[in-house]
């Protein structure tokens, strides 16, 4: 294999550096080259967040190149949106319904826009396009801030990622806290089964 | 963060997925370097973390020191007694060193040390985007740039191996895309760091006066001739593919992934020159490849300082060569970083060729998507002491004074509605800039600074502020932490790099020595209070220093999360008459509207309070209002 990217793209504190790490440290455990690039904004909640998963002996590069991702990510619905650029028709997105206001919709007073109205933006882009509850998902695994796991669940669900699950768990198991693990593992099934039930 | 286990683990051959700072981390361990100092700053921040969580394992000395001339010193007294050292920074932390740098470069070392300089190219969290490559240039100190983890972890090594074979600091150059790429990792055998120090007295070598400094300048150019040997046979500068002749690439560090990408996607028969060493540069290798090729085409991130080099030996050794870059035809942005892309579109610019993606047409369907998203910048978490804080401060001048700041999480308070913040230039500047505003304006004027900020740079300021009588006030945002780096401690906080507690210093208690005569602490979310406080310094004759100490939230948060403690989150009650007063004042993110209904997001209020507080109807319910 050559290249597979992916943009992981949300909001401070939905835990995506994470979810990049562990689909990053499955690659190496599949024995393949991979490049995780994250940026450690000026806050540590609330911006926007972006990280990038490049997997293949072609990717030197850090940052995936406009219209290449294979996958996108989204962990937010105007994150998703805004990370389009990345998406082409041969991008699957994969969009977590949860919307979080940026705060100047809030100083505005302006309307957050209908998840209808977001997916018909997105398919501008591309057609494959999977959304899923992840907070309510998470909430159903016992922990809020699984919802990480619930989008690398229903990512895995898709099999277009090149990593087999064994090795998306054992890096999972590496990289979760060990008293998160349980609920963890929970959350990573309900976002499987989510999509596999689609 | 893999856990320090992994770090630490001796299994040479072992294949971890390592942050590039993570991997020089590891490269610390692998050498043997005894002392590592650093004061924390983006995109360098993780190397110290990483060490300071496995050094009293490893059995090397870590220390946060109080800011980075500090830590070169403390490095720098360390090699010279012999002991392997490391000091990690970010780039514009090298110009607080770089008094220190400069001459250490003539007195030199005995043992191996490493000046770690991690430069932020499109001024991701920094304040400018300087090239440091220009630090090794006007230093004389010899430069490693790696491309990815692995190599930052080699050349960590390596770097040491040249500052002990020249008796010289080696300057190790990473980038944000370096430094926070993670790769994967090969591991080498840990070596036992050696603490133990000699210092053997040599006056001649040691003591700048300047009949010495005169012989050592002498000394370190001797020094440069033997880096020049080094860098025409070190395996780090070397052509990775050779092409048909017609066109040769020059390029280092992150540039060169784009570069081989971009050749990549256009199908560009090049050759392509990586330089790992960049500093000397290895004139008789770039003179060789010039001569071999007809058209050379330099590819780097930020300033054009390979491309100065290399039409400077192109006009010695291939004067008919032709060399492309970003000074004439400007084929590659001068600022900000680069990508694939953008290597993509030089590179087709020059050769004729088209890429294979239609990139406008792209960008014209994502204009359509863009216009009408909102923005979503960084902002002050939730439950923020600095929220309270800017609130107390808009309150007391109403927002009608000068507020000068400073580097940290608070320079966010220059977002609406908060609007606290003036001007911003570096570490410090904040004290020192108001008494220039002050005195010349003779305006209120409140300079805002964080815990860390004010032991790194603000104290000769304040000093400058007692005995020249400026009148300003100084409101030091103490949040017991370095939040914005990822709360690494501080003299403030009295625990230190290895992980102990030291001793502490209070900023209070620094601020009566330094002579001033109104200190005061108050708790920024006991808003009334503080708001008082605040509105008697402005009254005060001369310099007076208000600490607003409460404790960054994301730490207690966390803490409550490792302890089992549940977060409440506030809740609007029935008397909302949803006048949106604490939408407009505060900012809180976990504050929204929905269909013209005040909301508070469960997900990321933390119960702080502040709301509440400022509510005119008690229209919210908090189970902590203090």
């Amino acid at each position: 294999m050559d290249e597979f990217n992916m943009v992981l793209a949300g909001v401070g504190g939905q835990g995506i550096l994470l979810a990049a790490e562990i689909l990053g440290t499955a690659a190496v455990k599949e024995g393949l080259n991979v490049r995780v690039s994250e940026i450690h904004g000026m806050a540590q909640r609330g911006g926007a967040v972006i990280s990038n998963v490049r997997i293949g002996e072609k990717a030197l590069a850090p940052t995936v190149m406009e219209g290449q991702a294979d996958v996108l990510l989204g962990f937010e619905p105007l994150e998703t949106l805004r990370n389009l650029r990345f998406a082409s028709e041969k991008t699957t997105v994969i969009m977590n319904e949860e919307r979080i206001p940026p705060t100047e919709l809030t100083a505005k007073m302006l309307k957050y826009p209908s998840l209808e109205e977001i997916k018909e933006k997105i398919y501008c882009f591309t057609k494959n396009v999977i959304t899923i509850d992840a907070k309510k998902l998470a909430k159903e695994a016992g922990n809020i801030l699984t919802r990480n796991a619930v989008l690398i669940g229903a990512l895995a669900a898709t099999e277009k990622v090149p990593l087999k699950h064994e090795h998306i768990m054992e890096a999972l198991r590496e990289l979760v806290p060990a008293k998160y693990l349980d609920v963890n593992i929970k959350a990573f099934k309900l976002g499987y089964e989510h999509v596999k039930s689609e | 963060m893999p856990n320090s286990r992994l770090i630490l683990q001796d299994a040479p051959g072992k294949r971890v997925l390592l942050l590039g700072n993570e991997a020089i981390a590891r490269g610390i361990l692998e050498a043997g370097i005894g002392v590592m100092t650093t004061y924390p700053g983006t995109p360098a921040s993780e190397i110290g973390d990483t060490v300071s969580e496995i050094a009293a394992e490893a059995g090397l000395y870590m220390e946060y020191s109080t800011n980075e001339i500090v830590a070169v010193e403390v490095a720098a007294g360390a090699a010279n007694s012999g002991v392997r050292a490391l000091t990690a920074m970010k780039h514009v932390g090298l110009n607080v060193a770089a008094d220190a740098v400069m001459t250490l470069a003539y007195v030199g070392v005995k043992g191996g040390y490493v000046i770690v300089t991690a430069d932020d190219p499109e001024c991701y969290s920094s304040q400018n985007e300087q090239d440091n490559r220009y630090y090794a240039l006007l230093s004389g100190l010899p430069c490693l740039e790696p491309s990815n983890a692995q190599e930052a972890k080699e050349m960590t090594i390596s770097a040491v191996e040249i500052s002990e074979k020249l008796e010289l600091p080696v300057l190790l150059r990473t980038t944000t895309r370096i430094s926070h790429t993670r790769g994967p990792v090969t591991y080498g055998r840990l070596v036992k760091p050696n603490l133990k120090g000699e210092f053997v007295k040599d006056v001649k070598r040691m003591v700048m006066v300047p009949a010495n400094a005169r012989t050592m300048h002498v000394k370190l150019l001797e020094k440069l001739e033997k880096a020049k040997e080094i860098t025409e046979k070190t395996p780090y500068n070397a052509i990775m593919r050779k092409g048909n002749g017609e066109y040769g690439i020059i390029s280092s560090s992150s540039a060169y992934n784009y570069a081989v990408e971009a050749a990549n996607l256009l199908e560009l028969d090049a050759s392509i020159l990586k330089l790992g060493m960049t500093h000397p540069l290895p004139e008789k290798m770039i003179a060789e490849f010039l001569k071999n090729h007809k058209k050379v085409i330099v590819v780097e991130e930020l300033e054009p300082y390979l491309e100065t080099h290399v039409k400077a030996i192109a006009k010695d050794y291939a004067p008919n060569v032709e060399i492309y870059g970003k000074t004439k035809e400007k084929y590659f942005p001068r600022k900000g970083e680069l990508s694939t892309r953008l290597v993509a579109m030089g590179l087709a610019k020059i050769t004729g060729k088209k890429p294979p993606i239609d990139f406008e047409k792209i960008d014209a369907a994502y204009a359509e998507i863009a216009k009408t998203l909102p923005s979503r910048p960084p902002i002050l978490c939730p439950g923020c002491p600095h929220t309270a804080s800017f609130y107390v401060i808009g309150r007391a001048t109403g927002k009608k004074a000068i507020y000068t700041t400073d580097i940290g999480c608070y320079a966010l308070g220059i977002m609406p509605p908060l609007k606290i913040g003036d001007i911003l230039i570096c570490m410090g500047a904040s004290i020192a800039t108001a008494q220039g505003i002050s005195k010349t304006t003779g305006k209120d004027t409140i300079a805002v600074i964080g815990d860390s900020t004010f032991f790194h740079a603000a104290i000769p300021g304040l000093i400058n502020a007692v005995y020249n009588n400026h009148k300003v006030v100084l409101a030091v945002l103490d949040n017991l932490t370095t939040a914005m780096t990822g709360h690494q401690p501080h003299p403030g906080t009295g625990k230190t790099g290895m992980q102990a507690m030291g001793n502490r210093v209070l900023v209070e208690k620094v601020a009566e020595g330094c002579g001033v005569k109104y200190v005061k602490v108050v708790n920024p979310f006991k808003t009334k209070e503080a708001e008082a406080v605040l509105k008697e310094a402005l009254q005060h004759p001369g310099p007076a220093v208000i600490v607003f100490r409460a404790p960054c939230a994301l730490m207690t948060v966390r803490d409550k999360r490792r302890k089992g403690i549940e977060i409440k989150a506030c809740k609007i009650t029935d008397q909302c008459t949803d006048c949106m007063a604490c939408i407009k004042l505060l900012g809180c993110p976990a504050l929204t509207v929905d269909e013209g209904k005040v909301r508070i997001n469960e997900a990321l209020c933390v119960g702080c309070g502040l709301c509440a507080s400022v509510c005119p109807y008690n229209a919210i319910a908090c189970s902590k209002t203090d």
